[in-house]
C-alpha cells in the first residue's frame, strides 16, 4: 500500500517559522537572516551597522554560534538588545531556537531584527526562521566561484554583500566574475560592495535596509 | 551536517503517517530534493540508515527523487500491511 504524504520534510520547522513571521508582521518588524561562511564578516557588518544607528533606533540582534558568546559581547557594546544563540554543535539555526531566543523581549519595541546565522553556507539554507528575507555575505578573500559551489543560498537570497573589498588589491578575486556567477544562480539578487574597515559601501547597505524595510 | 536533522524529520513524519495503520510496516519512503535545497542525497541516505538501524523500522528504504529549485518534500510512503 502506498500513502501519499505531500508535505514538506521540515514541516515542523516551517510551522514555527510561520508563527514567527506572523509575529514579525503583527509588530511591524523587518527581520533578516544573515548567512555566510565563517569569517566573511557578518559580525563586523553588524557592528558597523549598529554603530551607524542613532540610539533611538528600534533594532535588535540574535547571533548564532556553535560555542561562545563572543559575538554577542562584540555587538552588545552598541547599546541595542543582543542575544546569543549557542547551538552546541548544530551547524545552523532553526525556527525553534529563534522562538526561544525571543522569549521575554517586547517585540512591540522593535522595528528591525538581524538574525546572524551560524557561519555555514549549506545547512542554514534549509531552515526558514520566519525572516522577511535572507542576505548572503561573501568576502573577497574566499573565491569568486562560491556562488556556483554553494548555489542554494545564493538562489534563496535577496542580497549578496561582497565584503572586505578593501582587500581586493591583494587577492586574486574577480569581483565581476563573482557577480556574474551569483546572477547566473539568482538573476534578481541585489549586490552591495562593502568594507567594514574603511566603511566603503556602508551607506549603500543602510539605504538598502531602509528601502527593503519600507 | 544538517542531513541528520533532516533524516530525523523524515522519520518523525513516517511515524505520524503510520498512526492510522496499526501493525503495518514501512518499506520505503520517498523524498523529493531540489538541486538548490542544499541537501546531499548520499549523506541523507547514510544518516537515514544510521537512524533506522536497530529500530523497529529496519529494514526501510529511503528513495530520493530529484526535484526543481529548493523543494524538500515528502512524496509517498510504502507500507506492508499485516498479513
Amino acid at each position: 500500500m502506498n500513502v501519499t504524504m505531500e508535505r514538506k520534510v521540515l514541516s515542523e520547522n516551517d510551522r514555527i517559522a510561520a508563527e514567527l513571521r506572523e509575529q514579525f508582521r503583527t509588530h511591524g518588524i523587518f527581520a533578516l537572516n544573515l548567512i555566510s561562511s565563517p569569517g566573511s564578516g557578518k559580525t563586523a557588518l553588524l557592528e558597523r551597522t549598529l554603530a551607524a544607528f542613532d540610539s533611538s533606533k528600534r533594532v535588535a540582534v540574535l547571533t548564532g554560534d556553535i560555542q561562545t558568546d563572543a559575538d554577542a559581547q562584540r555587538l552588545a557594546r552598541y547599546g541595542f538588545p543582543v542575544r546569543q544563540i549557542t547551538t552546541a554543535g548544530a551547524c545552523h539555526l532553526d525556527a525553534r531556537m529563534v522562538q526561544r531566543a525571543l522569549e521575554g523581549w517586547d517585540l512591540a519595541q522593535l522595528d528591525l531584527l538581524f538574525i546572524e546565522n551560524v557561519g555555514n553556507l549549506v545547512c542554514p539554507t534549509s531552515y526558514d526562521l520566519g525572516e522577511a528575507l535572507k542576505v548572503v555575505v561573501l568576502s573577497v578573500t574566499e573565491g569568486d566561484e562560491k556562488p556556483l559551489k554553494y548555489p542554494g543560498i545564493f538562489f534563496k537570497s535577496k542580497l549578496m554583500v561582497l565584503n572586505k573589498i578593501d582587500l581586493l588589491p591583494y587577492v586574486p578575486f574577480d569581483i565581476e566574475k563573482a557577480i556574474a556567477n551569483a546572477r547566473s544562480i539568482q538573476p534578481e539578487i541585489d549586490i552591495i560592495r562593502t568594507s567594514c574597515t574603511t566603511d566603503e559601501g556602508l551607506k549603500d547597505w543602510l539605504a538598502w535596509l531602509t528601502l527593503r524595510a519600507a | 551536517m544538517h542531513e541528520m536533522g533532516i533524516a530525523n524529520s523524515i522519520l518523525d513524519a513516517v511515524r505520524k503517517e503510520m498512526a492510522p495503520y496499526p501493525g503495518a510496516r514501512p518499506v520505503k519512503v520517498t523524498v523529493r530534493i531540489g538541486t538548490m535545497a542544499g541537501v546531499d542525497p548520499d549523506s541523507l541516505t547514510f544518516c537515514f540508515q544510521a537512524l533506522v538501524s536497530g529500530t523497529e523500522f529496519e529494514p526501510m528504504e529511503l528513495a530520493v527523487e530529484t526535484a526543481p529549485a529548493d523543494e524538500l518534500e515528502l512524496g509517498s510512503l510504502e507500507l506492508e500491511e499485516p498479513s
